[in-house]
């Protein structure tokens, strides 16, 4: 059966430096972004003019103008303009879902080549009307007399006028993804000491697959930045211990996590090129890993019983109970790092004993991770976060790693989002 | 004023170029260019020889560009935000240093009312952000037209000494006569509009915008009453607003010729029917509502 035989494999990636917002993309919206680290990844492999089974992306903070956002993208870009696409919202598992997704369907036979990504821009976000306001906007819009017009205006009061800038509070509780992960943080009893140097560990080793020309093949400089703004190569455990905590003030337990252990707004786009391996072979293209299987999870938070970020937690025991493995056959592990604590909450989850028996339905732990196969060229902390951007960024950088490391070398990805969701992964070098 | 024996200018060995250290700004250029335009209005003389012009040209060296500059301008002609600077840029960074040529004292043409005809880029390769830019104008080809004097302003730009981008824009003085030469107004075939593609719908303001991009400031594309003064019934749009964004719609390779005719203004706000025919990497637009405003043609290297 030939579809049996279909195997999707990352052939390879692009994306965009990330930027702190209101730097270097200030200007830049997120169609812009998409359009260049698409037409980055066009270049590198030859792919201009051509018509690629589909383009998945999306942005978590996205426009109504944008609401064909990856079409327009694709439409602005050296692809050919008979590529089909459409977007997808996972929050900050935007870019796993797409890879997801499209992994699906090139395994089905459904499409050859495909492109997966993300994008985010918290320079260019979108700026909401007050709900008095719109609603008399609306109003004023469908009024067809003059008189029906005068009384529409008159609704709107001065209090109206100021704009809704958007944030990243869960609608349901009110409460910031930071203060989220603060409670998080303290059902755990994350260090503050563990955070920063989990932070320390991800800036040093950022800075050195830099300095190696790891990222060469993976990134297209943009408007003048070559690296991410948010690295910080010299920064250290005492420079990171010196900065004050900013969420989790209110709780009785110690403020931990402040802005050097959390994830920055930062702008940014990724794309992931994924293929059949036949297809890729046929191109003289590379293959650097399949993507084995995937798991997407979520949890309830909306009622205290996990926190927001710990979907992983419980995906990636399900995505690996499935194919018979344990943590310890992966040669790397990528955790998303949302917040440090947020990955040092997942690992101590998969160590404790009565959250493996009670809560993943275990003999006992799950397991543990080698610290030195976690996150091994750095990531979010260091990276930044552009959010729906984040699982291309990943993905790319684990697929070219295992491809280094030789064939059978299997990766695990696991990204975290609002909503209490996650979406985890397996590649496996070809 | 040329003396006898010299060539018009262009047509002869180039003289040398004129090195400025700074770009002369657009606004000082345009304030000189208006009071120099109402000296001419009053003058009786609107004769011209085919050796009036002068025999200068200008050059700036090291241009860069503002990436913000770059963005907002991307995003008005709806151009793909790449760090590739778009044809019509460069025709934006290089437009300082044409003014400043023609308001110098000895151009024989008023900067004000002079009508944006026709304009023809040449790009040999796109110009990357970050790339310094040598700029060299001067004006040649002093014609007669049927409804007064055209002359060309040509642009050469080159970085490190590679030439990659050259640029005429044929502009026309109304009222204006060339000694010993006449134009008849040439035969254009009928024109029959073709099945549209698209529209575009120009908001009342496009002029201030494209002006706030392009430093283009000039009245008849930002005032009223200005644009009334010059005969026009509301502001109309940039020439080179409409070229750009033709550009940005057909597409086009990394070398190509991108021609301009300007037929007819649009005026502001105004909504008009364009018509993409693509041929190859290259292409053509036209844009036309109750007459034919435009024809932009791509046509790859």
């Amino acid at each position: 059966m030939a579809a049996a035989q279909r195997r999707p494999v990352v052939v390879g990636g692009n994306r965009t430096p990330f930027a702190r917002a209101g730097g270097a993309y200030a200007r830049s919206s997120n169609r812009d972004l998409l359009t260049a680290a698409l037409d980055g990844l066009v270049a590198r492999f030859g792919l201009a003019g051509e018509r690629l089974g589909e383009v998945a992306a999306g942005a978590v903070l996205k426009h109504s103008r944008d609401f064909n956002l990856t079409r327009e993208s694709v439409l602005g870009s050296a692809l050919a303009n008979d590529t089909p696409a459409y977007d997808v919202q996972m929050a900050c598992a935007t870019g796993m879902e797409t890879v997801m997704s499209l992994s699906d369907k090139i395994r089905l036979g459904r499409v050859d080549v495909a492109v997966a990504g993300g994008v985010d821009s918290a320079s260019d976000a979108p700026i909401v009307v007050s709900e008095p306001m719109r609603a008399a906007l609306l109003e004023l819009n469908r009024a067809k007399t003059t008189s029906a017009k005068l009384k529409a205006l008159a609704k709107i009061r001065p209090s109206h006028l100021s704009p809704v800038a958007p944030d990243v509070a869960e609608p349901r509780t009110g409460l910031s993804m930071g203060e989220h992960q603060a409670l998080t943080t303290a059902q755990w009893g994350i260090s503050r000491e563990d955070q920063d140097a989990l932070a320390l560990a991800s800036h040093q080793r950022l800075a050195a697959a830099y300095e190696d020309g790891f990222f060469d093949d993976l990134i297209t400089p943009y408007r003048g930045l070559v690296r991410d703004a948010n690295l910080r190569p010299d920064t250290s455990m005492e420079k990171l211990g010196a900065l004050k905590p900013v969420f989790g003030k209110r709780l009785d337990t110690p403020a931990t996590m402040t802005a050097g252990n959390s994830t920055p707004l930062t702008d940014g786009a990724a794309t992931v090129l994924l293929a059949d391996q036949a297809w890729a072979a046929a191109r003289g293209l590379p293959a650097l890993a399949e993507v084995v299987d995937a798991e997407a999870g979520a949890v309830d938070f909306v009622h205290g019983k996990d926190g927001l970020l710990m979907a992983p937690a419980f995906a990636v025991p399900r995505l690996l109970a499935r194919h018979g493995m344990k943590l310890g056959d992966f040669e790397i592990v990528e955790i998303h790092e949302a917040f440090a604590s947020t990955v040092l909450a997942t690992l101590k989850a998969w160590e404790d004993e009565d959250f493996g028996r009670d809560r993943l339905g275990l003999d006992g732990a799950f397991g543990s991770v080698d610290r030195d196969r976690l996150n091994v060229h750095g990531s979010s902390l260091a990276a930044g976060h552009p959010f729906a951007a984040t699982g291309g960024r990943i993905v790319a950088t684990a697929a070219k790693e295992l491809a280094r490391r030789g064939s059978g070398a299997r990766g695990l990805v696991s990204v975290c989002a609002a909503g209490g969701q996650g979406v985890v992964a397996i590649l496996e070098a070809v | 004023m040329s003396g006898p024996g010299v060539s018009p200018g262009g047509a002869g060995e180039p003289s040398a170029p004129v090195e400025l250290a700074e770009v002369p700004p657009l606004g000082a250029s345009l304030r000189r260019g208006v009071r120099s335009s109402a000296t001419a209005a009053v003058r009786r003389d609107r004769s011209l020889t085919p050796f009036d012009l002068p025999d200068v040209r200008l050059a700036a060296r090291g241009l860069t560009t503002d990436p913000v500059c770059l963005t907002d301008y991307q995003h008005l002609v709806g151009a793909t935000a790449s760090d590739d600077l778009p044809a019509g840029f460069v025709h934006v960074l290089a437009f300082p240093l044409t003014t400043a040529l023609m308001v110098r004292d000895d151009f024989p043409l008023p900067l004000l009312g002079m009508v944006h005809l026709a304009n023809t880029v040449t790009q040999h390769r796109p110009v990357r952000l970050g790339e310094a830019l040598d700029v060299e104008v001067h004006a040649e080809r002093l014609s007669a037209h049927h409804r007064g004097v055209s002359v060309d302003l040509v642009a050469e730009v080159a970085v490190a000494g590679e030439p990659v981008w050259r640029g005429v824009s044929t502009y026309l003085a109304k009222g204006y006569s060339l000694a010993g030469e006449s134009a008849e107004r040439a035969d254009r075939p009928e024109w029959l509009a073709p099945t549209p593609t698209g529209v575009w719908r120009l908001p009342a303001d496009l002029g201030r915008r494209y002006a706030a991009v392009s430093g283009d400031h000039n009245p008849i594309h930002t005032q009223v009453l200005a644009a009334k003064a010059f005969g026009f019934p509301r502001t109309i749009a940039h020439g080179m607003y409409t070229a750009a964004r033709a550009l940005a719609e057909i597409g086009a390779p990394s070398a190509f010729t991108w021609t301009a005719e300007f037929f007819a203004p649009l005026t502001l706000p105004g909504t008009a029917s364009v018509a993409i025919a693509k041929d190859g990497d290259g292409g053509t637009l036209d844009a036309w509502g109750k007459r034919h405003h435009l024809h932009v043609e791509v046509t790859p290297a």
